[in-house]
């Protein structure tokens, strides 16, 4: 038992779970005193020890009922799938199991151990052989769907099936002489048993491949994803990359709690210590310090919306707006040639809507091309009341101009009234300033110039507009 | 204390606690481990309540500790009672004079202070809070620590020696041993991920909201007066409501909060305007409660034209026993 949980504290391992040696043992010793016999307390005492996440106890069911349930429950399915094919109850095929008992102690001495389980329908003997085969198969290292007929073939060969085949026919050359009452029914017997053989074998090799297969989950995916370049996301992705965007907001609103926790003592105060010692006779037992302040930033975001850019722009938005709360005022415009406001559609609707009340062009034109220049100087003249001492401007866009105007006059002029001007670009820095590319006319303009491809990168770039 | 599973189960149900098999395993695991079990679940499941409920069913006095931000040590393992300290002090300044009768020099004098100071650091000084008192206990005891996602992590951190050895380290007095390993559960609602050091030394029981089943029984255990008809229209109220985006999901506490508001009221069964009434017993955000009565106008329109009889006309046949209320 021990060496099984084991393997499956390795195979929560592969998926993402972190279960040390320590849990291990706990798990030995729980399952020690749960027993085995129930299936849901041994499953209890398991996920007690080895699960300490709410949000992995899916992922443990899953692997529980794959691991846990495998090969036992294939073997009794067959059995009864053998005893429904011969239109059998079950006290009918009680009695045949009888009658099969007698055939054996007359002709079936030299059966080998494997016949005998089988035809005694000895659910328990088999599952051991088969476990003891499918270790000297090294069933273990299945990987690959195509590789299953391959093992489905080591296994039956260390299990000895072709030797079983030969025992099973001369048993029923040993039934054709002797005159047997039922000897129909049984001859259908050891064909259907045979037959169930094999299909356990093939199920048994399925289900071992699946449980390697599950390491490539979640977890792993997850992983990629943050590194892939927005540019190249499918439908199915961009779903999945809003659940990892939430996460990723969860995770820096933590740190950035811990972070404040660390800030929160300020300077000396000497007016606190005395009142507080006043009880200590004027000795200063303990000392007091005043609370700092810590200053939210407040955000403007110029968002370029146009088809190049798109995702970048929609996990942007979506990401600050997860973050609302660490920021004590953003303002979100999405350009194209136009520039419009979107702040109050966020506030008003699911971010949801927002996104795609913004990326559908009710409220700019979003098919125009690209004009940064023009976008710039309507926001200079219409919005730049937006943008104050206190207030950080990050622009993001690719910053292909079509060749029109660049205006970069207004950036410095936006520079010059905000806090720090950040553009992050979504291509990659090879390509600035090749072609209609004006990253080399706005760059020097800006406080940090940054390449945001992919989540990692986003993320990184906005952990660092947060007061430290 | 406890022999099996099911003699879990048949204790907790004395107490008028409905434990599931899961709950029961972990707690006859963490029994008989001598395991801390970390309780994680949404507000109002019970998380709290276990600790108590074990307390009383294996009959020992139960320690508490509530934990907020800004928990120290201090404040919940032991402290000095400097005020006392200074106060004697003062009292036997004679004394102290007397121990310093004829020491030449400072360092002399120094000396002899030195040789006395354990009077002042010992048991008589030091203000045992909760995680002391439940170490040094002379009989066995439940340790409740309630709401550790709200306290430090430093504070966490400090929680190790404590869960993993059953001691303490107090400077002045050395280490000290606990007489007898406490039962410890730990409560979390999750406000932020508790450090693996920590989970890693406990056993983990997710609680989350009931079944139906498991509700209806529960309710009529604290509440035995409730009709059958009354308890299944709540269950099956809230069991909806807890399907909506609500800010806060309604738990157990909150169905019994309703139970006993409508038993009060004498109701039968519910209607639209004594759910429009009653809400804010179940539901307690502005935002929430509208959702809360769309979805209910739908559930209470369903289950009328089921029940085949139009809206409970109150000239129909028998009054019921609200109108007599009015």
């Amino acid at each position: 038992m021990e060496e099984k949980l084991v393997e499956f504290a390795n195979l929560l391992r592969q998926n993402g779970l972190r279960v040390s040696v320590a849990e291990v043992l706990d798990a030995f010793a729980a399952t020690d005193l749960a027993g085995l016999a129930e299936r849901d307390i041994f499953r209890a005492a398991l996920r007690a020890t080895m699960v300490k996440r709410a949000s992995e106890v899916p992922i443990f069911d899953e692997l529980f009922d794959l691991y846990f349930s495998g090969l036992g429950e294939v073997i009794k399915e067959a059995g009864q799938g053998v005893q429904d094919a011969l239109s059998m109850s079950d006290e009918e095929f009680q009695q045949f199991l009888e009658q099969m008992e007698e055939m054996l102690q007359k002709h079936g001495k030299e059966l080998s151990e494997l016949a005998k389980a089988l035809l005694r329908n000895n659910n328990g003997q088999l599952e051991k052989m088969l476990q003891q085969a499918a270790r000297d198969a090294r069933l273990g290292n299945i990987e690959r769907t195509i590789e299953e007929a391959y093992f489905a073939r080591a296994l039956a060969r260390e299990l000895g099936l072709d030797r079983l085949e030969r025992e099973l026919e001369e048993f029923r050359e040993q039934l054709d002489k002797s005159e047997h009452g039922a000897r129909a029914r049984m001859e259908e017997y050891l064909q259907r048993r045979l037959q169930a053989l094999q299909d356990i074998i093939r199920r048994y090799v399925r289900i071992e491949r699946e449980k390697r297969d599950l390491k490539t989950r979640e977890s792993d995916r997850l992983q990629q994803l943050s590194e892939k370049s927005f540019l190249y996301l499918t439908p199915q992705e961009i779903e999945k990359m809003n659940e990892a965007i939430t996460r990723l907001a969860q995770r820096l609103k933590n740190i950035i709690s811990v972070r404040k926790r660390l800030a929160k003592k300020g300077r000396f105060d000497i007016k606190k210590t005395l009142r507080t010692n006043l009880v200590y006779g004027g000795v200063p037992f303990k000392l007091r310090f005043d609370r700092r302040k810590k200053e939210k930033p407040q955000v403007v975001i110029l968002c370029d919306v146009s088809d190049s850019v798109r995702n970048v722009s929609r996990f942007m938005l979506q990401f600050v707006y997860s973050l609302q709360d660490l920021y004590s005022k953003v303002r979100s415009f999405i350009f194209v040639a136009e520039i419009g406001e979107i702040t109050e559609h966020f506030r008003d609707n699911d971010i949801k809507d927002a996104l795609d009340i913004a990326l559908r062009g009710d409220l700019i034109n979003v098919y125009a091309h690209s004009n940064f220049g023009y976008a710039f100087r309507t926001f200079v003249q219409d919005y730049i009341g937006a943008v104050n001492k206190k207030t950080t401007v990050i622009v993001l866009g690719d910053g292909r101009n079509n060749y029109n105007l660049p205006h970069d006059w207004c950036l410095r002029e936006i520079k010059s009234r905000a806090k720090q001007l950040i553009w992050l670009n979504p291509e990659s820095k090879n390509t600035w300033g090749f072609g209609d590319s004006e990253m080399e006319r706005y760059g020097p303009h800006c406080d940090l110039v940054e390449e945001c491809r992919n989540l990692n990168q986003l993320y990184h770039v906005i952990d660092r507009l947060v007061p430290r | 204390m406890f022999s099996s599973i099911e003699d879990v189960i048949e204790q907790f149900g004395k107490y008028n606690y409905i434990a599931s098999r899961r709950i029961a395993t972990v707690v006859y695991l963490a029994n008989a481990l001598k395991k801390p079990v970390l309780v994680e679940g949404p507000a109002g499941v019970g998380k709290t309540d276990l600790g108590k409920v074990l307390a009383e069913a294996v009959g020992q006095p139960l320690i508490r500790l509530q934990c907020y931000e800004g928990l120290d040590e201090s404040k919940a393992l032991y402290e000095w009672e400097y005020a006392k300290q200074l106060l004697y002090t003062q009292i036997l300044k004679d004394k102290v004079g007397e121990v310093l009768h004829g020491a030449r020099g400072l360092a002399q004098a120094v000396e002899r202070i030195a040789s006395e100071d354990e009077v002042f650091f010992s048991d008589r000084f030091i203000l045992p809070r909760p995680l002391l008192r439940a170490i040094r206990s002379e009989q066995p005891c439940v340790l409740l620590i309630d709401e550790i996602d709200k306290a430090d992590a430093e504070f966490e951190a400090f929680l190790l020696e404590l869960l993993s050895d059953f001691q303490v380290t107090v400077p002045e007095l050395g280490t000290l041993k606990a007489k007898h390993i406490p039962l410890v559960i730990l409560t979390s609602n999750n406000a932020r991920e508790m450090s693996d050091a920590l989970k890693r030394r406990c056993l983990h029981l997710y609680i989350d909201f009931p079944d139906k089943e498991q509700e209806l029984r529960i309710i009529k255990t604290k509440i035995p007066d409730v009709s059958d008809n009354l308890a299944e229209q709540v269950v099956q109220v809230i069991q909806s409501l807890r399907k909506l985006d609500l800010k806060k999901t309604p738990g157990i506490s909150e169905s019994l909060d309703w139970v006993k508001a409508l038993t009060l009221l004498n109701v039968k069964t519910l209607d639209e305007a004594l759910v429009n009434e009653t809400l804010d017993t179940i539901v307690k955000y502005e935002g929430d409660v509208r959702k809360a009565q769309e979805e209910l106008k739908d559930y209470l329109e369903k289950s009328r034209a089921r029940r085949g009889g139009g809206a409970p006309t109150p000239s129909g046949g028998g009054r019921s026993d609200k109108d007599f209320l009015n």
